[in-house]
């Protein structure tokens, strides 16, 4: 039934523009990454040095770089944590239609820009915005609150909101795994919800929390909009230190940090693969 | 079964959570909505009987955008056409393929995973060194990969209802591959299709990062946007992000909506 060779011919215009547009130059910066900055050409020439990977080290870089993968750590499990129970309620809560409804409302926001909805943070977040002329109204406050927006608060509060459908999506697929004989057979047993919740629902849904949490982190590691738009002054993130190092022409301090980041998030995919299985999350698709 | 679902508490804290995970999502791009029909400067919610179109109307007078519009109207249209056309090969090799379909689809989605700038970065330096000049098209290349995934993802989920058995039993009646095709899985996956394209389609519009490596002299919509939101807003950017959220909204609902009505028929 399957026909190895016309699926390879099938594959190659997709594999062809991935390698092209993806992995060719990903894989040649990070080479790039070890040459030297030549001032006479405002290029680089391949001697080989580490110099750009101990420039990381200067100037708080790596500060930058903890920062960024502390804040989109936070950020992942936040969302996990509202994610998880959104989950449960689409798949064993709701009727179908309450269902649909759910899942098509953590669906939009997918293809919705990024840059309005942290934008639009701004105004529910501002010193005149929605938040605070309710507290004022309501006598909580005196003097609007500074801290929501333009603050490590709002850049969380904002990386929640963008990347939360992230973490739905990988859930619900790996809901729909879960035998619901296992369920019944713990309630015979006599577990309360509870049990039943830790000691077999969310172990057979381990692989699926696992690339939830990697859909959210990969997401927010990379993010720029939401620190643009939300970040207090001096507030940086990975790429927003890209931008500021290109802007000096920089290159193989860009290049570097780019090659940390990315070793750093395949690894993360591929050892995340192999432990927990993301690929037979996919197996329904038959 | 309703494996203690049922207990109030339990349904009740469930509920709680999925409201309050809706609430982050929705509350601040519907506000956004809601102050774009507000004729005052400064932003609030309109009183019912102030609500107006007056920061609509402004819009077309902003020459400036309308050529963003139409930078971004392009390079989205060729993206959507390029991405869902591959997504479907790459879908097609996945029926194929074998034992070598988990591998493919790794690598298909990997693309997912470049952090935005990171690729725009790369990919600009590239074409950079080969005497490529920046214009539309290298913004679209850069689009084309990161809509690939999600476009391939989309077709592949709508392929669940193309059974082995349909594809088994026509070739048994002798059909080719081409006509196996074109008759039993394009007729089924349309839905799959459709949704490549909106999808791809909406990615491309809204994209930002990749992009502001990547475009020669005529800015993109969202790079346009982005320069105005952070210089002294005037209320029209709040009515163009108001048109773009409502517009994207309503076409992925509508979609899903067309999508279920079609499965369960």
């Amino acid at each position: 039934m399957f026909h190895i060779r016309r699926g390879l011919a099938l594959a190659s215009p997709g594999f062809l523009s991935i390698l092209v547009l993806g992995f060719i130059p990903l894989s040649v910066i990070v080479v790039w990454s070890f040459w030297t900055w030549d001032p006479s050409s405002y290029w680089i020439k391949p001697d080989l040095s580490l110099d750009a990977y101990a420039a990381i080290g200067d100037a708080g870089r790596w500060k930058v770089l903890v920062w960024s993968f502390g804040k989109a750590l936070l950020a992942s499990f936040i969302c996990l944590l509202f994610a998880y129970p959104a989950a449960l309620a689409i798949h064993f809560v709701a009727g179908p239609k309450w269902a649909f409804v759910l899942m098509a409302a953590f669906t939009v926001p997918f293809f919705t820009s990024y840059l309005i909805r942290a934008f639009s943070w701004r105004l529910v977040l501002g010193r005149t915005g929605l938040i605070n002329t309710w507290l004022i109204n309501l006598g909580i406050v005196d003097e609007p609150l500074d801290w929501l927006l333009f603050s490590d608060f709002a850049v969380i509060l904002g990386l929640v909101a963008s990347y939360l459908p992230f973490a739905m999506f990988p859930l619900l697929l790996v809901l729909r795994r879960v035998e619901p004989s296992f369920l019944a057979a713990s309630q015979d047993l006599g577990a309360g919800f509870m049990r039943t919740l830790f000691s077999v629902i969310l172990p057979l849904t381990k692989p699926g929390i696992f690339a939830g949490f990697l859909f959210v982190f990969v997401s927010a590691v990379g993010s720029s909009t939401e620190v643009q738009m939300l970040g207090g002054a001096g507030a940086s993130m990975i790429s927003i230190m890209i931008n500021d190092v290109m802007r000096v022409v920089n290159f193989p301090l860009a290049f570097a940090i780019s090659s940390v980041v990315l070793v750093a998030l395949f690894s993360l995919v591929i050892v995340g693969n192999a432990v927990f299985g993301l690929t037979k999350l996919f197996e329904d698709f038959k | 079964m309703t494996f203690g679902f049922e207990q109030r508490t339990v349904r009740t804290s469930i509920w709680i959570i999925t409201a309050l995970a809706l609430l982050v999502v929705y509350l601040p791009p519907f506000y956004l909505v809601a102050v774009s029909f507000n004729p005052e400067l400064q932003p609030g919610l309109p009183a019912l009987s102030d609500i107006s179109l007056k920061w609509y109307r402004e819009l077309l007078n902003e020459r400036g955008l309308f050529a963003s519009l139409r930078q971004s109207l392009l390079i989205a249209s060729v993206t959507t056409v390029a991405s869902t056309t591959l997504a479907l090969c790459a879908a097609l090799a996945y029926l194929e393929l074998g034992r070598l379909r988990n591998a493919w689809f790794l690598l298909v989605i990997l693309p997912m995973f470049i952090p935005g700038i990171i690729q725009g970065l790369s990919l600009s330096v590239i074409l950079n060194r080969w005497q490529v000049m920046p214009f539309w098209g290298t913004v679209a290349l850069g689009h084309l990969l990161w809509a690939l995934p999600f476009a391939f993802i989309v077709i592949l989920t709508s392929m669940v209802n193309v059974k082995r058995s349909y594809l088994l039993a026509a070739a048994d009646l002798g059909a080719s591959w081409w006509q196996r095709v074109t008759h039993i899985v394009l007729p089924l996956i349309v839905p799959g299709i459709t949704g490549g394209f909106i999808f791809s389609f909406l990615l491309s519009l809204n994209e930002f990062a990749r992009s502001s490596y990547l475009v020669g002299r005529q800015n993109t919509l969202p790079l346009t946007m982005f320069g105005k939101m952070n210089s002294g807003t005037t209320p029209t950017i709040y009515a163009l992000s108001g048109l773009i959220l409502m517009l994207s909204i309503f076409a992925v609902a509508v979609f899903m909506y067309l999508a279920a009505r079609r499965t369960r028929t």
